[in-house]
């Protein structure tokens, strides 16, 4: 495999990432060794502090200028820009890659908020592409058609800060070693059913519980057997949760899907096709904002789940389901 | 007073960080101390962004000037506040949010009053004009008379850490370790005989300045990191302050 021009030089030991604490797991963070002197572009504590800045909030999948206005007034704090929701990728199928250029860019022009953008797994070029073009963060993604079926992409070259999907503490510690700098739950995008993204913050939830009580002897064998780097895991285990922000994503579609992933410990949501494929969707957008925010209100829950109109069409995941399971893409 | 800052909270994490944080709360500590309150209550508005961090380290602090820290969501939260951090995340966000829960309103009243300190977002937020801001506008808090620019720098990746030296620090030889992330810029301060006066207690080094900042063009305009106000129609319960100077001068003045 030749060397990526935008990787890393040499094979480099990943840095030991900022923590940072959650409503729902609050947890003191580690001190950053921020000492190099002068100007620091791209550093590790830059790339996950722009996640830290995006907390508690929620990231809208937008496919044009217009979507990217609506969520930005709906309240999101950043918006992701892609050709097809995953419903419409998971119904047309075919071949799903990085969106057009200059979609992306009229997107950044159109709103003051971050601009995500996916790649497929493993595709540096996209990356390099979508890094030259300043979108805020990459999403290396397996809604799209992975690229790579074996590497993902090394995301510590890059000045922009990855988010990657990971359906246990395992996952999650593979990408961060890889340099990701924010980690989502790895749900069945487009389809509206919220079971898979619980599934994968319960796994990685119960295995940091798990780690946080081992002696340092058990750590070792624990790493082996959930094939993370054991610094990252050791990392983990002492703050009793991930080292980076950690979203939740996949099949959310109501304001009391978002409130459930906030309770069971996320940090902020990422919506994609259950917005715009819902009957109004400002509406529904500033519900599930405010549902985020007052995540452990009932009460105010109650009010914006009010008179939404119709919530996208969900799906049942099983082995019938139309473009397969996308979870499985990536380990 | 309010206390402006376009850092991020992850920086107080660094040794030199707890060094703001802890001038902010001794001085609301000192009040408190002369009046009624056993204890006092720092709020953090806790809408969306990074109030966590501001959490863990206010606890972190020496217990001897540790304050009561709660997170602000509702009016009720922010009334027991005697004062209230405003932290980074995105200001059209926190703004809206705010709006929607109805402390839109309480927090503009509490800010002509109590001590407000706004990070990044929250910087924004407690300017009076802001450049860059969203389409069709975007709401503010107001009680600084500056004028800020969202995304100073343009988009995340030029985003960067750089060394402060901050006046009026604990330590103050010791580099105050700057993160800015899709930072504002403050662009201008527009000082009026009626608004408190602004001391300004660090700038950027011209060289880091956006490109836009640091062309001759702009080379007259004040280039500013950290900002902090003197509310001078409250008394004085922000005397003890990053600034000696600035303290010393205030005290003189109401006395």
């Amino acid at each position: 495999m030749s060397t990526p021009a935008l990787g890393t030089p040499s094979v480099q030991t990943p840095p030991i990432p900022q923590g940072v604490g959650s409503a729902a797991v609050p947890s003191p963070a580690p001190a950053r060794a921020a000492t190099r002197e002068g100007n620091s572009l791209g550093t590790f504590g830059v790339k996950s502090g722009l996640a830290q800045m995006l907390k508690g909030g929620v990231i809208m999948d937008v496919v044009n200028a217009e979507q990217a206005r609506i969520a930005e007034e709906a309240g999101a704090c950043a918006v992701m820009a892609l050709e097809r929701v995953p419903a419409d990728i998971r119904a047309e199928g075919g071949v799903a890659r990085m969106s057009d250029p200059k979609m992306i860019k009229e997107i950044v022009d159109a709103v003051t908020i971050p601009v995500m953008a996916k790649v497929r797994i493993g595709h540096f070029v996209e990356a390099q592409i979508l890094q030259s073009i300043g979108v805020d963060y990459i999403d290396e993604s397996e809604v799209l058609t992975p690229a790579d079926d074996e590497f993902h992409i090394n995301k510590h070259g890059f000045k922009v800060p990855f988010v990657c999907g990971a359906r246990d503490l395992g996952e999650a510690l593979r990408r961060i070693s890889e340099g990701a700098a924010m980690i989502r739950t790895k749900g069945e995008a487009g389809t509206g059913n919220v079971v898979e993204a619980v599934r994968h913050q319960r796994a990685v939830m119960s295995q940091i519980r798990k780690a946080s009580v081992m002696t340092e002897e058990e750590l070792y064998v624990f790493a082996k057997e959930i094939q993370a780097p054991f610094h990252l895991l050791k990392e983990t285990a002492r703050l009793k949760r991930l080292p980076v922000v950690n979203f939740a994503a996949g099949g959310i579609a109501t304001p009391a899907d978002a409130a459930l992933m906030m309770q069971l410990g996320c940090d902020g949501v990422f919506v994609g096709s259950g917005i715009f494929h819902s009957g109004d969707p400002a509406k529904r957008a500033r519900a599930i904002v405010q549902a985020v925010t007052h995540f452990n209100n009932a009460k105010l829950l109650a009010d914006v789940s009010e008179n939404l109109g119709a919530a996208m069409v969900g799906l049942t995941i099983d082995s019938d389901l139309k473009g397969g399971k996308y979870a499985a893409r990536g380990k | 007073m309010l206390i402006l800052t376009l850092i991020t909270p992850d920086l107080y994490f660094s040794p030199a960080g707890s060094k703001v944080l802890e001038a902010f709360l001794t001085i609301t500590y000192i009040d408190a101390a002369n009046g009624t309150a056993t204890r006092t209550v720092i709020g953090i508005l806790a809408l969306q962004g990074a109030f966590v961090e501001h959490q863990a380290a206010l606890e972190k602090l020496p217990s001897s000037i540790r304050p009561e820290v709660i997170l602000v969501k509702t009016p009720e939260e922010l009334q027991r506040c005697d004062a209230l951090i405003i932290p980074g995340g995105e200001s059209t966000t926190i703004a809206l949010v705010a709006r929607l829960s109805g402390v839109l309103h309480p927090l503009k009243e509490f800010i002509k009053v109590k001590p407000v300190w706004g990070t990044c977002a929250g910087a924004i937020l407690l300017s009076e004009a802001v450049e860059n801001a969203k389409k069709g506008g975007q709401e503010l808090l107001g009680g600084m008379s500056i004028t800020i620019a969202r995304n100073g720098w343009g988009s995340q990746v030029e985003s960067f850490e750089a060394p402060l030296e901050v006046d009026g620090l604990r330590n103050a030889e010791q580099p105050f370790t700057g993160v800015f992330i899709r930072a504002p810029v403050v662009l201008k301060l527009n000082p009026t005989p009626t608004s408190p006066p602004i001391k300004v207690v660090s700038k950027l080094s011209p060289d880091l300045l956006p490109p836009s900042l640091s062309s001759p063009d702009h080379s007259g305009e004040p280039k500013i990191f950290v900002a902090l106000r003197q509310e001078l129609t409250e008394d004085n319960r922000f005397h003890e302050y990053f600034v000696k100077e600035c303290v010393l001068s205030s005290k003189n003045q109401q006395r």
